[in-house]
């Protein structure tokens, strides 16, 4: 590995710390080895596991699992907590940076999206070109307006439009939309739902990041990888293929927000 | 410029026949020239040639934006893709053969590991699999198994080795598949690419 790539790396993370403390974040840091339980299991598949007098133990391979144990486990004065440290994923160490938000107001989670795209567009020349957005709950309103079998959350899971398209018709206000543009969902939706506290929560976003001039798309098809995130889901792409930022809401009234410091074009 | 990964064999013929079907007369003629290159550029797209199982693992790490593989592939492995649409080609399916007068099969040969599991198991019908990477077609003939799982397209290497289809398991057809964060990040391209080929 590089030289400028570690240096650079542990710059931007002192640089970051240091602004979620300025911010009033709680930085935490943890020992890498820690309880595991084995439920958590299906979240995290890329987890390795051992077990050492008769408790199950693993090496911290996700952060928000990480906090999220460590909030449950202790009472706490803060709600807002940062950190910066590796996490190991099958035999892979990966460098994560990130927050984490408990029982935060809608005007906070906004705040924090601000503030990290505010810090990070003054550490690269580069410019946001896009944010993606979704939330589970939209694909059920469309399955209680009009009536549809829950097989076709799979459908919209992966995509696909062809089998969409046989099952409902062409015509069909949910298969109109999966054939258009992912760019143009989010005033089809909001023309078909105006009463939606997810699409509220959306169309707030989007007005709130107006300024940053990237595209704003809204994707029924777009899912985290983490399987835990159970609402609102979020990325933010620069002039690169992979995310920068990833974050949503999980546990029902968490929300987190991570920094992609390995692909996400930064360094 | 988007990257279009193309399955290489029956398959590509079919593409390529496709294209002429619906006149999409700017495709044709280059990927119809008879060369050894892995990769041909037209306009704003690059179409790479590559093995049906690679297909997907190019498209799921972004190599290639999008990707033309038989659902074969898809089937048997499980891939981070969308899986967009099926195309109206490379249709064929999955089936279980053996030699005529086979009363049960207890072992099967197969490069479907996967595929053939869950129809066993479906079935609730307890069946040992061997692994081939092809040619399954001698196991059975050889006494290795009883039968096999196999694509079967015309049904004529089947009949010229003696054996007959005895289940059908599954419908097979070309698909369309797509990266998950490319499908966003270059969006434009993309819709115009599937626009053009007759998704959208």
């Amino acid at each position: 590995m590089e030289n400028t790539l570690i240096i650079n790396r542990l710059k931007l993370a002192q640089d970051y710390t240091e602004l979620l403390d300025r911010e009033g974040y709680h930085l935490v840091d943890m020992n890498m080895v820690e309880p595991f339980y084995i439920e958590d299991k299906e979240h995290h598949p890329s987890t390795i596991i051992f077990e050492r007098n008769e408790q199950l133990m693993s090496i911290r391979s996700d952060w928000t699992r990480s906090l999220l144990n460590y909030n449950e486990n202790f009472y706490l004065s803060q709600r807002f907590f940062g950190y910066f440290g590796p996490v190991v994923r099958g035999y892979e160490t990966f460098y994560q940076a990130g927050v984490e938000l408990y029982g935060p107001g809608e005007d906070e989670v906004l705040k924090s999206i601000d503030m990290h795209l505010s810090f990070f567009k003054t550490k690269t020349a580069d410019t946001y070109s896009a944010v993606v957005v979704n939330n589970d709950k939209l694909i059920d309103l469309y399955m209680e307006k009009y009536g549809l079998d829950a097989s076709i959350k799979e459908l919209i899971y992966e995509k696909n439009i062809s089998e969409i398209r046989k099952v409902l018709g062409g015509d069909h206000p949910l298969t109109v939309l999966m054939t258009a543009k992912v760019s143009d969902q989010i005033d089809i939706i909001n023309d078909e739902f105006q009463e939606s506290e997810a699409l509220d929560f959306i169309n707030h976003l989007r007005s709130h990041l107006a300024d940053y001039n990237m595209k704003f798309i809204l994707d029924l098809s777009f899912r985290s990888p983490q399987s835990y995130y159970n609402g609102f889901y979020f990325q933010v792409f620069l002039n690169h293929d992979y995310p920068l930022l990833s974050g949503g809401e999980y546990n029902s009234s968490a929300f987190g927000i991570a920094v992609n410091l390995s692909n996400g074009g930064l360094l | 410029m988007i990257t279009v990964a193309l399955t290489k064999g029956r398959l590509y013929k079919d593409f390529t026949a496709y294209l002429e079907d619906n006149d999409l007369n700017q495709y044709i003629d280059p990927l119809s020239e008879d060369t050894r290159s892995l990769y041909t550029v037209v306009d704003n797209v690059k179409f790479i040639f590559a093995k049906g199982p690679d297909v997907p693992t190019y498209v799921e790490s972004g190599v290639a934006d999008i990707g033309i593989v038989g659902s074969d592939i898809i089937e048997e492995d499980t891939f981070n893709i969308l899986n967009v649409s099926q195309l109206p080609f490379g249709d064929c399916h999955f089936s279980v053969a053996g030699l005529p007068d086979q009363t049960e099969f207890r072992t099967i040969a197969t490069k479907y590991t996967n595929v053939a599991s869950k129809y066993f198991r479906d079935k609730k019908t307890d069946v040992s699999l061997v692994h081939l990477n092809g040619s399954v077609e001698l196991a059975p003939l050889l006494g290795l198994t009883d039968g096999i799982v196999d694509i079967v397209q015309t049904g004529n290497t089947l009949k010229d080795n003696g054996l007959i289809e005895y289940e059908k398991i599954l419908d097979i057809h070309a698909r369309l598949i797509a990266n998950k964060r490319t499908f966003y990040t270059k969006e434009d391209e993309i819709y115009k690419f599937l626009t053009e080929i007759g998704v959208f």
